[in-house]
């Protein structure tokens, strides 16, 4: 026979407000993602893009039930400033590890910004998305970290190969020369690297050209002029900062280079934001082909609508869709766990496989990964200036538009 | 190409030196007036310049009848800038410069030096972070046509061909007239004798009558006003937002030291030589590393001439 003592029932009723506390919380606590994200400094504008996507698609979330496999959880964003340098994003993430209430996170744009990042939250056992391209995300052996665009070993071929092709049946001769200016982050050099080492041969390319310049640029003539000299059939341009590709492409026109005469690609997603078309007006833009890890697909015409009408902004991009996407695959995710629990998430996270849900907000069909944590079959989107808007030309399935090689305007 | 592509790549980046280094030349004249005369390290001064660029922006909008007037517009409103911008350099100095330079800083153990690096430092952030709430994260630029267009000079029968843009032609000759403005102002007019009588001995200047904390007023006006016009000549080809102000600082620092403190022509030449080092190191290293060759050089200065090329090395009184 259980005694009831005045003790026990003293006990009893201070704990109930825990207990009661605990069940409430187990139910309809929110789940925290985390978004670290440059939101001041010279990148400010693509963070602002991430924290777009991010925050309409917690939005829809929540308004659609949140989590029903926890009860209706609401999903809950807690943003850092990822600032403008490693330094500023190390600190941002230490802060986030800190926080034991976080069930995820996701960012932080720049490939280098990511790389130092991850090293804190993987201590911290973290599950982290990322946009960011370059091969060393997922190449560290790291267990918590996914990358949903495909690497930057891939992004510059995906564009280069089919350009290729289409000058050799549209103007009768391939070109066989390139020029590459980048800037010094870690993705452009990233992109360069296999390039460099047999890359371009591979493709029938020479390079004539190959230069690094740091960010900012204060005058992009040095290297315009030495381009000129080289008289390539192609340029690449990598760059991070809109500042520097508006320079660059600037001083292209300046020279008599520009608008289409030497067939000019980015593999920068910058170079499809609004404000390019706004600093530098549609005909300097005109045939200019972008790479990025994400685009708009013409198969989901209607969520972009969408989109576009909730963030005010003329067209979406990489950054924004991007991080609309890694919020609807942790909701996804969440729902297959069945707990709000870090490592039951990371293990439904890396066991997606789909073409449906969250698929639907990347290019390709099918949304699985690898076991480094890469998105297998990521497929770089390829977009092309047409008549003031970055369409998208590749892969052909999301289309918005015919990739053309780009003639004299 | 041999010889002849070496020349035009010389003579190319020596014009695209020379058209960049006025304007930084502008620049550090603004910043060498007010560490020349007050003695204040104004660590504000590129956001102050960020500000000129908005406000460039926002006049041509404004004003612009369209594209091709836009580039002239921008020259108008950088002269109504320097007005604008000294009038908020004096508003700015009454109501916080002076609280920590001038004669309340007489008595301070540090002459101030403190409290002006704290002040303008925490202005430089209220600046920063408030010009990011107030204009938005997107890079902007005065969008005009003479910003993509050049003129192209042919030599040697079109062996060489030389590209000037528009834009940056017409900031540095603005550049060079601003300057050449500021010095007849303080060596031929009497509110410049006063400011080199202040920033000589303003114990002195005082006894004898200048108002020396007017003067110090006006010192931080006419910087200011200096390193506006240089915002709005930049602002017609260089995008810019909230924080590229910061890009300019350092280069700024850098023309005033070189060029010797306490001297506006100094200064000017100082950040010509920047320009040039910068554009023309490229000729023979890196790209990546031509900020590097710029303090290389600046280093080089300050060990052989520790006053600066065209400073005194006389003690302030």
């Amino acid at each position: 026979m259980t005694t009831i003592t005045r003790r026990g029932l003293l006990g009893t009723a201070l704990a109930m407000p825990a207990i009661v506390h605990g069940t409430a919380r187990a139910q309809s606590a929110p789940i925290r993602l985390a978004l670290l994200a440059p939101l001041s400094g010279p990148f400010a504008r693509q963070g602002e893009l991430m924290r777009t996507g991010a925050t309409l698609a917690v939005e829809d979330v929540n308004r659609n039930g949140g989590i029903k496999a926890l009860g209706g959880a609401t999903l809950e964003l807690v943003i850092a400033d990822a600032g403008a340098n490693v330094e500023q994003v190390t600190s941002a993430a230490q802060r986030l590890a800190a926080d034991r209430e976080l069930l995820a996170g996701m960012g932080a744009w720049a490939s280098s910004f990511t790389l130092a990042a991850t090293e804190v939250t993987e201590r911290a056992k973290l599950p982290w998305i990322t946009l960011s391209w370059a091969d060393t995300i997922t190449a560290r052996g790291f267990h918590y970290v996914l990358a949903s665009s495909p690497p930057s070993s891939r992004i510059i071929p995906a564009a280069l190969e089919p350009l290729l092709a289409l000058a050799g049946k549209v103007a009768g001769k391939k070109p066989s020369t390139i020029a590459c200016i980048n800037d010094d982050t870690a993705v452009n050099q990233a992109n360069m690297k296999p390039l460099r080492e047999g890359g371009f041969e591979k493709l029938g390319l020479k390079t004539v050209m190959d230069e690094n310049f740091s960010v900012p640029l204060s005058d992009a003539t040095p290297l315009i002029q030495r381009l000129r000299r080289a008289r390539p059939d192609l340029v690449l341009l990598g760059t991070t900062a809109t500042s520097d590709s508006r320079l660059l492409l600037q001083t292209l026109t300046e020279f008599g280079l520009g608008q289409g005469k030497v067939p000019v690609i980015a593999p920068s997603a910058n170079f499809g934001t609004p404000e390019m078309l706004k600093n530098m007006g549609a005909n300097y833009l005109e045939g200019v082909i972008g790479v990025a890890g994400n685009w708009t697909s013409k198969r989901q015409a209607a969520l972009n609508a969408d989109l576009m009408k909730r963030s005010g902004e003329p067209w979406l991009i990489q950054d924004t869709l991007s991080l609309y996407g890694h919020v609807a695959l942790i909701a996804d995710a969440l729902e297959r766990a069945g707990k709000a629990d870090r490592d039951a998430l990371m293990a439904a996270l890396l066991a997606t496989d789909t073409t449906e849900g969250p698929a639907r907000f990347f290019l390709g069909e099918r949304l699985r990964f690898e076991k480094n944590g890469r998105r297998a079959d990521a497929v770089p989107a390829v977009f092309q200036w047409k008549n003031g808007k970055p369409l998208t030309v590749l892969p052909e399935a999301d289309a918005e538009a015919e990739l053309s090689w780009p003639r004299p305007g | 190409m041999g010889y002849t592509g070496e020349i035009e790549a010389l003579l190319q980046i020596l014009a695209a030196g020379l058209l960049l280094g006025c304007l930084y030349g502008l620049m550090c004249a603004g910043l060498g007036l007010i560490f020349g005369i007050m003695r204040v390290i104004n660590f504000a001064q590129g956001d102050f310049m960020m500000l000129a660029m908005y406000f460039g922006l926002t006049g041509v909008a404004l004003f612009a009848p369209g594209r091709s007037w836009a580039f002239a517009t921008a020259m108008a409103v950088a002269c109504a800038a320097a007005l604008v911008f000294y009038g908020l350099g004096a508003l700015t100095h009454w109501a916080l410069v002076s609280r920590v330079s001038g004669a309340r800083a007489v008595d301070t153990a540090d002459a101030g030096h403190t409290g002006q690096l704290i002040l303008t430092l925490g202005l430089s952030l209220v600046l920063q972070n408030g010009g990011l709430m107030l204009f938005g994260s997107s890079p902007v630029s005065i969008p005009s046509d003479a910003g993509t267009q050049s003129w192209t000079l042919e030599l040697l029968g079109g062996d060489i061909m030389l590209f000037i843009n528009q834009a940056r032609a017409f900031s540095a000759l603005m550049a060079v007239a601003a300057v050449l403005l500021a010095i007849l102002l303080m060596t031929r007019t009497g509110i410049g004798r006063q400011l080199r009588a202040v920033a000589s001995n303003p114990i002195a200047a005082l006894y004898m009558g200048v108002n020396v904390d007017r003067a110090f007023r006006t010192a931080f006006g006419i910087g200011l006003a200096l390193t506006a016009i240089a915002g709005v000549c930049v602002a017609t080809f260089y995008p810019f937002q909230a924080y590229s102000g910061f890009d300019f600082v350092i280069i700024m620092y850098a023309g005033v030291v070189l060029g010797g403190m306490g001297s506006v022509g100094g200064a000017f030449l100082g950040g010509l030589i920047i320009g040039l080092v910068q554009q023309l190191s490229t000729l023979v290293l890196p790209a990546q590393l031509q900020n590097t060759a710029v303090f290389v050089v600046f280093l080089a200065v300050l060990l052989i001439r520790p006053q600066g090329l065209f400073g005194r090395s006389v003690e302030r009184a």
